[in-house]
């Protein structure tokens, strides 16, 4: 396996406070990672440490095998929206993407298909200051994708997104990463999430507190999904096929492990098997989040 | 290098900032030549040296290519574009270096229009009132050059200064107050120093004989000087400092 992002023992410290403290993790080809963690973990000051807006203080960040800044057109391999709100408000969208893009040698036609591709051909020429906060997270999406990067680093894309936007990030980022590509995305919010990744990085004080398949996450969550159906059998076949494993529970209950009741839902109601019960039994996945997080505190 | 200095250039004309800037220089070149030359004596307007200083008013325009210097810099901080912007240049001098040459072209665009305003009416007013043109021609292409020059090196010092303190109301009232309050004082408090103050190192380059002035070529060289220094210092500032 290639590894696309290597860090190692990143740290920083600004004065007195250590924001990250030796960091280390490695992001395969491929992958969809969840870089989880509550404000102020150390988010944000990791990922500017990756891309080379911010020096660590010790450790190493290496993209594709260098660090970012010694890259050739790093824009042409990695794409990144730190903030959802960097454009000159009087400046057209399309503006904003061609002078990004001259600078690396993209040309406009690449510019006008990255503005169809988030969705935003309509409103290319009107200023930002127009723009929604939805509008505002594609138009930074469709700057990260100018340069058809293979890896995709995005700082909390869905905050500000109404449930229709949010599903159509999810949707985008299964289809980008279907093709080998790799991308890394932070939340806060584990549910935001957890339907999109492969795997989380969980960090708290910036530290490391878990690196974990979603899947080895979400069994360690010890519950399970209870769901309730007419049809126990087909749904039992159905979520087989899916590599869950669900046993029989008394009469029409099934009980799933190491799946979320969402996944569980979708997956039914993919089969089309009416549910008539869905719950989380013991603590949900959130639950877990909160407390892997909160051990750092006292 | 050259990407980035197109990307730079595209940035000056795709907000609606720098043609508010160029509106104002125009209305301020024309506003003071009209003054100038409708209200002053005709014996205030003898001589080559009066008629420089009244022609040279087009050199205004170097105040607001130094604006639209910093805001080259200072506006990518004000709007966070600047996180976007090193992203897709990481090596931040030549970001910087592409970023003074730009201000320098812009500066350029403000020279020739202030001066072609300034220049058509100041000329315009003279002839209708009479007054006998005094300028040879080598006073006046030093009067045209000298200006271009310094309008143009203006934007160019703009950039570096908004390079150095970044935000963007600090650097435009660095600016002003710089170039209108701090050089006139020292010139006229400590000639030996105001001087080398680029507003009179400008003065001096466009062929000014006021006392005190540095020869046109000492001029050009200080004026050069402080563009230089502000790049270096900003250059130095911006290699360190994180981009939050």
């Amino acid at each position: 396996m290639t590894q696309v992002v290597v860090a190692e023992s990143l740290t920083k410290r600004f004065g007195k406070v250590v924001a990250v403290d030796g960091l280390s993790f490695e992001l395969e080809a491929g992958t969809i990672t969840g870089f989880l963690g509550p404000n102020g973990a150390g988010k944000t000051t990791t990922l500017r440490m990756l891309l080379g807006l911010a020096a660590p203080t010790s450790g190493t960040a290496l993209l594709f095998g260098r660090p970012y800044a010694e890259l050739e057109r790093p824009a042409l391999r990695i794409g990144a929206v730190l903030e959802a709100t960097d454009f000159h408000p009087g400046r057209s969208g399309r503006d904003h993407l061609r002078m990004l893009g001259q600078s690396v040698g993209v040309p406009d036609s690449r510019v006008d298909e990255v503005l169809r591709l988030v969705e935003l051909t309509d409103a290319a020429t009107r200023r930002v200051k127009g723009y929604s906060l939805g509008m505002r997270q594609r138009l930074g999406l469709a700057g990260a994708l100018l340069g058809e990067p293979d890896l995709l680093v995005l700082d909390e894309p869905a905050n500000g997104l109404d449930p229709e936007g949010v599903r159509w990030l999810r949707d985008f980022l299964r289809s980008f990463a279907s093709h080998d590509r790799t991308v890394l995305i932070s939340s806060h919010v584990l549910a935001e999430i957890a339907q999109t990744v492969d795997q989380v990085l969980i960090i708290s004080r910036g530290r490391l507190v878990v690196e974990s398949s979603l899947q080895d996450l979400t069994s360690r969550v010890g519950g399970a999904v209870r769901v309730r159906s007419a049809q126990p059998e087909q749904l039992e076949a159905a979520l087989t096929k899916e590599e869950l494993k669900a046993t029989a529970s008394g009469d029409q209950v099934l009980l799933v492990h190491g799946a979320t009741s969402e996944r569980v839902g979708e997956i039914a109601f993919a089969a089309g098997i009416p549910v008539h019960e869905l719950v989380t039994e013991g603590s949900s996945l959130e639950e877990i989040f909160l407390e892997l997080t909160a051990e750092g505190e006292s | 290098m050259i990407r980035q200095i197109k990307a730079e250039l595209l940035k000056v004309r795709s907000t609606r900032t720098t043609i508010g800037l160029l509106l104002g220089m125009i209305a301020l070149i024309l506003l003071f030549t009209l003054l100038t030359g409708l209200l002053a004596s005709a014996s205030s307007f003898s001589g080559t040296e009066n008629q420089r200083q009244f022609l040279g008013i087009s050199d205004l325009a170097g105040v607001f290519s130094a604006l639209a210097g910093v805001m080259l810099v200072a506006s990518e901080y004000r709007y966070g574009t600047i996180r976007p912007t090193v992203l897709f240049t990481p090596h931040r001098s030549r970001l910087l270096a592409a970023k003074t040459v730009a201000g320098a072209l812009a500066g350029v665009t403000f020279g020739i229009v202030g001066a072609a305003i300034g220049w058509a009416l100041g000329y315009t007013i003279l002839t209708s009132r009479g007054i006998t043109f005094a300028l040879n021609s080598g006073d006046i292409i030093l009067l045209v050059l000298g200006g271009l020059a310094s309008v143009a090196l203006w934007g160019a010092i703009g950039t570096g200064l908004g390079a150095v303190v970044r935000n963007q109301v600090g650097a435009v009232i660095t600016l002003l107050a710089w170039g209108f309050v701090v050089n006139p004082l020292l010139f006229g408090l400590v000639p030996a120093v105001g001087r080398f103050m680029p507003s009179y190192a400008g003065d001096a380059l466009v062929g000014l004989t006021t006392k005190h002035l540095l020869s046109p070529a000492a001029g050009g060289a200080v004026l050069i000087g402080w563009t230089a220094l502000l790049a270096g210092i900003g250059f130095a500032l911006t290699a360190q400092r994180d981009i939050s």
